[in-house]
């Protein structure tokens, strides 16, 4: 007993030990799973479901099923998850994970188990997985170790289709612009002016000190449009751009991209362009047209 | 006392028990209690869209399953209909019976299942019961569901070699009479002269009460359906009418900030109570068969006295002259009793179950040999709960 002031607080802990005898029924569908890796349902042929976990009499007409084994495969699909996030002592995994309703191929009824190899936050109901057999056995329903996500064929990635993008929408990249980019720079474009690459030249223009190439910062446009607004599969046939200050060695560029008009007609988008430095000046301005990715193939 | 005269009469239509066993391993809860509802719809002649609510029972704690009524619809056939669960301890399958009466008398279902079960080899009973006493005053003191109390009573009272030598023939009569009941966990085949042995080597439990007193821990389910007068008398011939039944419990048995143990037992103010407004004077004459929930030889013998609201050594004689076997003057327990068999939500429900089919006749093996027109069944929970049935073969009944 504990006390509080004047109040006592009886401290108890019960330990209700239990056996559950799983019958012929529910120790057949472990047998297989442990000695074939297979996984079986009853099927009820009145009714043409099959039930997963099996269930020796059909739940919806109450007729006795319990010869009438199935194979179902050892894939299915979510049909609904949460996220484990409470630790308790008899858990199989260590929280967090996640648990799911996994209906398998064949099976008309959802089956509870452990899902890996997803982001928490990424499973979603129509998921695709698939069964991963524990390698020790332990006669339970754990001979399934997990479900992991199905192997699928890699899927191309595209960005936002002219449908998804709204006006008003933004995407940005900043980068800070070194020595070293300059100098690879003039390599790749053949520019060695001597503003770039001469101090002691600089020193005699109005800069007063080598300053990068206009198009060095206006290229940090290219991985906004190209990779992130509208993202992987645009094509950019025009863009004009203002240079409005220099950029020197050392500062940090950021480019802007904001959608700023639809063009139904030809289901291209304008874009407003902005290159800012570390203090927030506007190195340049622009805008550009971009022809969103359409589904490729 | 708020009774009031039954709106309409109930008849019991369909009966179903399983086995019972020390374990079933081969079955699950819901494929277990399922082998009992498929009896009782067969019996009846009934599908499971003909039942309009079901009411289900066991001793919770007794499987530590919690809620066990929403994954047993896979064998009670629930889905989709109205369902109550219920628990009352060892009464839990005598108030399933008692509800459904309620539920039918009342106009507001015309057909009930209830479905008492356990699965005792699966928990762990003492754990259980424990947790039933109040955790300040008595839950670190409690010890279960045993207790010598009854023999130390009858002891006092009568000497004990006449009390030791009563509760041990009582003892082998159920036992002779579970030897019969196919159902039946524990028959053993006792002999009369094994009587004497027995009443000294038996393994004791608690100072008088030896283990074989005392009843089993069971596996096991009872099924029964219940219909209004029109339809029972649709659906079967053979309908067995519940005239009336009697709850009465004191829980502040346990509640020991009282401090005091009742004077009056439940059982004999429930038999009291039942047998005034039914105008039955001499319930040793009316009844033709008692089905008692006697979870010990000792408490058999004590109880026939109360039940039967008898003075003396009435009780002693009933015993002592073998009146109580399945031929004698008052048949008690022909299936054997709570000593034969003890799947604790069941147990009560299969001693309404076997008066019913000792009216009907078709008790099977253990059928008293005489017409069966009158039966008495009770139910017996850990905190002094009765609930006591009276149940008919025709519908003309009156007093005695």
């Amino acid at each position: 007993m504990t006390a509080k002031a004047d109040s006592f607080i009886v401290d108890g802990k019960l330990a209700l030990p239990y056996q559950y005898f799983a019958g012929r029924t529910g120790s057949r569908f472990l047998i297989q799973l442990r000695d074939q890796k297979k996984i079986q349902g009853l099927r009820c042929q009145t009714c043409d479901k099959v039930f997963v976990p099996p269930r020796s009499t059909c739940v919806s007409c109450g007729a006795k099923i319990a010869d009438h084994w199935v194979e179902v495969k050892n894939t299915g699909t979510i049909t609904g998850h949460t996220v484990i996030r409470y630790e308790e002592p008899h858990q199989p995994v260590k929280p967090p994970y996640i648990l799911a309703l996994i209906k398998l191929d064949g099976a008309d009824t959802p089956l509870a188990h452990i899902v890996k190899g997803i982001p928490l936050t990424k499973v979603r109901t129509g998921q695709r997985v698939q069964a991963v057999f524990a390698k020790k056995t332990t006669s339970s329903i754990l001979d399934i170790d997990h479900f992991r996500p199905l192997e699928e064929k890699p899927k191309i990635e595209l960005g936002y289709s002219y449908e998804a993008l709204e006006v008003g929408m933004s995407a940005s990249f900043t980068k800070t612009i070194s020595e070293t980019d300059v100098y690879l720079f003039a390599g790749i474009s053949g520019d060695f002016n001597p503003m770039h690459l001469n101090e002691e030249f600089a020193k005699l223009t109005p800069f007063g000190t080598r300053i990068a190439h206009g198009a060095l910062p206006q290229s940090l446009i290219a991985p906004v449009l190209g990779m992130k607004l509208p993202g992987l599969g645009t094509v950019i046939p025009e863009i004009t751009v203002r240079f409005r200050k220099p950029t020197y060695f050392g500062d940090t560029i950021t480019a802007i991209g904001e959608v700023a008009e639809k063009i139904d007609a030809r289901k291209w988008v304008r874009m407003e362009l902005r290159w800012l430095n570390q203090k927030g000046e506007l190195v340049a301005e622009g805008s550009c047209l971009a022809i969103p990715p359409v589904p490729l193939g | 006392m708020g009774y009031r005269k039954k709106n309409r009469h109930v008849g019991i239509v369909g009966i179903g028990t399983t086995k019972f066993s020390s374990h079933r391993e081969e079955v699950n809860q819901p494929e277990m209690i399922h082998e009992a509802v498929r009896q009782a719809l067969d019996d009846a002649g009934l599908a499971i869209d003909d039942i309009d609510c079901v009411l289900h029972g066991n001793m919770e704690l007794f499987e530590m399953v919690h809620q066990p009524d929403l994954w047993h619809t896979l064998g009670s056939g629930a889905l989709g209909r109205d369902a109550l669960r219920l628990t009352t301890g060892g009464t839990t399958g005598g108030t399933l019976v008692g509800a459904a009466d309620n539920l039918v008398a009342s106009g507001m279902y015309d057909t009930v299942m209830a479905i008492g079960f356990e699965k005792l080899q699966e928990g762990h009973t003492t754990g259980g019961i424990t947790n039933m006493a109040d955790p300040l005053w008595a839950r670190k003191l409690q010890s279960g569901a045993l207790t010598d109390q009854a023999a130390c009573k009858l002891i006092a009272e009568f000497g004990e070699e006449r009390a030791r030598r009563a509760a041990m023939t009582y003892r082998i009569i159920m036992d002779q009479h579970a030897c019969k009941n196919p159902n039946s966990h524990r028959a053993f085949g006792l002999s009369w002269d094994q009587i004497d042995d027995l009443m000294k080597t038996s393994p004791p439990l608690i100072g008088d009460l030896r283990l074989i007193h005392m009843c089993s821990q069971s596996d096991g389910a009872c099924a029964i359906i219940f219909a209004a007068e029109k339809k029972a008398k649709d659906i079967t011939n053979w309908p067995v009418w519940i005239r009336d039944h009697i709850t009465v419990h004191r829980e502040e048995t346990l509640n020991l900030c009282n401090n005091y143990y009742p004077t009056a037992t439940t059982h004999r103010f429930a038999a009291a109570q039942l047998y005034a407004r039914n105008g039955i004077a001499d319930p040793l004459a009316y009844f033709d068969v008692f089905e008692m929930y006697d979870p010990s030889a000792w408490w058999g013998v004590d109880w026939l006295r109360d039940f039967f609201l008898l003075e003396g050594d009435a009780h002693l004689r009933l015993v002592e002259e073998r009146q109580i076997a399945i031929d004698g003057r008052m048949p008690i327990n022909p299936s054997g009793g709570v000593l034969a068999a003890n799947p604790i939500g069941a147990t009560a429900m299969v001693r309404v179950a076997e008066a019913a089919k000792q009216i009907r006749g078709n008790a099977g093996p253990h059928q008293i040999p005489k017409p069966v027109r009158h039966a008495l069944a009770s139910s017996f929970g850990g905190t002094m709960w009765t609930v006591l049935f009276m149940l008919e073969k025709e519908l003309n009944w009156q007093g005695v």
